[in-house]
């Protein structure tokens, strides 16, 4: 009994996680971007409800289907009481009109989430705030693994989102898709592409990726692709791209102990086949039209993809493409990964001769990632001295104990007392 | 812990299962698209300002990882699946009716059973 409540109880939690963005996108269309905050506590009421009704009683046949009717009379029975506030009693009656007769279709819930994706994304609202709101409102995440994500504190999460309520409320931001869209869109593309990025990454308190967040990340992008109002999508393909071809490793990127598997070790076996498909298809459809920051990583990504091994990866084209993306945006940390490839274009002399450089044209080195990048060049030229000089800059600057482990790793193999 | 994989997976299949020399001849030709742009001296102009500053300015001016995984994952590769997340997800996946409809499909592939571990 202790076993199947647990079963429910994870069960429940992560199907949760996934309805509540959709029911609340639906909500707000009825109460309004300025009262999201009671969208979400009718959903929060309604996921309460059904914890206690589903672990008395078992999971429905259809519980979609229950959640969306409990909460849309929840919402009704709000409205109803709204209804007798004097400003809004035509408004309203209208409202719940609509609420009364909505049927949750999947095309419906597609679109209105769709809308609450731009209305987070509103310029109005800070940077930190958007992507916050996104993770709280349409990805379902609580505020403690939003912090987490964010390597800050629960209390700076919840700021955040206070003030992008609040900056809602005091634009008036509608619930529908703003008029310039194709402008915007470039805000929503960005904060989903943050989203994948922080899910790609291992956070300070050394947890492994946050794999829901990169698949919430491609699942509002593919919102994006599938919707009509929607013309220019090319930078939504090469996101969407870039997304699945990095996506596409993770099985190869950890050994059965859970230690890292650095990209040249790593079992091509494991690559699936399927999302590089996925990712291929999805640059086909990117080409032609515009070029993006995420057109070229998705390019670069996708040739790593299709490479035997690390050694008969087309290196000279990935160069070619770091030289490209660095027309487009010239920053320390692209060059940093374009040395990778320079190395093996133009040997590892070249590459250290670029780093060091870097190094002292901006602050780089305080990157622990800079310090290995380099440490490797040294060492593979037998520069052994130097490159445990560079490890141990490294494990000075590693924030989290899995990378520390890793490059402790390295360190002992280049100085092994 | 069990060791499952979760794979994400678009409703819609692949139109067409790619051959590997057309995977690599469609990834040409962007690689080509993009070359041409570039000789053109195209990017600067194609690319809206507000790309620029915002990925590398977010969390105030660190260096965090934006757009650059490349070099993490080829020199320290540190990408990997949240082992907790990955169970859960499994067990979900069992009995989810959500993954019948939607947009998303999740595949779960076993990798290998570790014994004597809940």
């Amino acid at each position: 009994m202790k076993n199947k409540s647990k079963h429910t109880k994870e069960l429940t939690e992560h199907f949760f996680r996934n309805e509540y963005g959709k029911i609340v996108s639906v909500l707000t269309k009825y109460v309004g971007p300025d009262n999201v905050q009671t969208a979400e506590d009718i959903v929060q009421e309604t996921l309460l409800k059904a914890t206690d009704y589903w672990e008395l009683n078992g999971i429905p046949k259809n519980p979609q289907a229950w959640l969306y009717t409990t909460a849309k009379n929840t919402a009704l029975n709000i409205l109803k009481r709204e209804k007798h506030k004097n400003d809004y009693i035509t408004e309203t009656k209208k409202e719940l009109e609509n609420l009364e007769n909505f049927q949750f279709s999947d095309e419906q819930i597609l679109d209105e989430q769709l809308k609450m994706m731009f209305v987070c994304c509103h310029s109005s609202i800070s940077e930190n705030s958007q992507i916050a709101l996104i993770l709280k409102i349409l990805c379902g995440f609580s505020i403690t693994e939003i912090a987490n994500s964010f390597f800050t504190s629960a209390e700076t999460i919840n700021k955040r989102l206070v003030r992008g309520r609040k900056q809602l409320r005091e634009n008036r931001v509608s619930f529908e898709l703003p008029n310039n869209i194709n402008e915007n869109l470039s805000i929503v593309l960005k904060t989903i592409y943050l989203l994948f990025n922080e899910g790609y990454n291992p956070s300070q308190k050394n947890e492994l990726i946050r794999y829901d967040l990169c698949l919430e990340a491609i699942r509002l992008a593919e919102i994006l692709i599938n919707n009509p109002s929607i013309d220019e999508k090319s930078d939504c393909y090469a996101l969407l791209a870039l997304m699945y071809l990095n996506a596409s490793r993770f099985e190869a990127r950890m050994s059965k102990d859970g230690e890292i598997v650095e990209m040249e070790n790593q079992n091509r076996a494991k690559w699936n086949k399927e999302l590089i498909t996925k990712g291929i298809q999805y640059l086909e459809q990117s080409k032609n039209n515009k070029i993006s920051l995420y057109l070229i990583l998705a390019t670069i990504s996708a040739n790593h993809c299709i490479a035997k091994n690390f050694e008969e990866t087309n290196w000279n084209e990935i160069l070619s493409l770091y030289d490209s993306l660095i027309l487009l945006e010239d920053s320390p940390i692209t060059r940093l990964n374009r040395s990778v490839a320079l190395a093996k274009v133009k040997g590892n002399k070249e590459a250290i001769k670029e780093l060091l450089n870097l190094e002292s044209n901006s602050d780089i080195g305080k990157h622990y990632l800079f310090q290995t990048t380099l440490a490797e060049f040294y060492s593979l030229e037998n520069k052994t001295e130097k490159a445990g000089i560079r490890f141990k800059k490294a494990l000075s600057l590693a924030d989290n104990e899995r990378d520390a482990e890793f490059i402790k790793k390295k360190l002992f193999e280049v100085v092994p007392i | 812990m069990k060791e499952f994989m979760l794979f994400i997976r678009s409703e819609e299949e692949p139109k067409q299962d790619f051959s590997p020399e057309q995977m690599q001849q469609h990834i040409e030709k962007v690689g080509s698209f993009i070359k041409k742009l570039s000789e053109e001296g195209k990017m600067k102009s194609a690319q809206p300002l507000e790309m620029e500053g915002r990925i590398l300015s977010y969390k105030n001016g660190k260096i965090i990882d934006g757009p650059y995984n490349e070099t993490k994952e080829v020199i320290s590769g540190y990408y990997h699946l949240l082992a907790e997340n990955l169970e859960e997800a499994i067990e979900i996946t069992k009995g989810d009716p959500r993954f019948e409809e939607g947009i998303w499909r999740v595949e779960v592939r076993p990798i290998k059973k570790v014994e004597g571990i809940n």
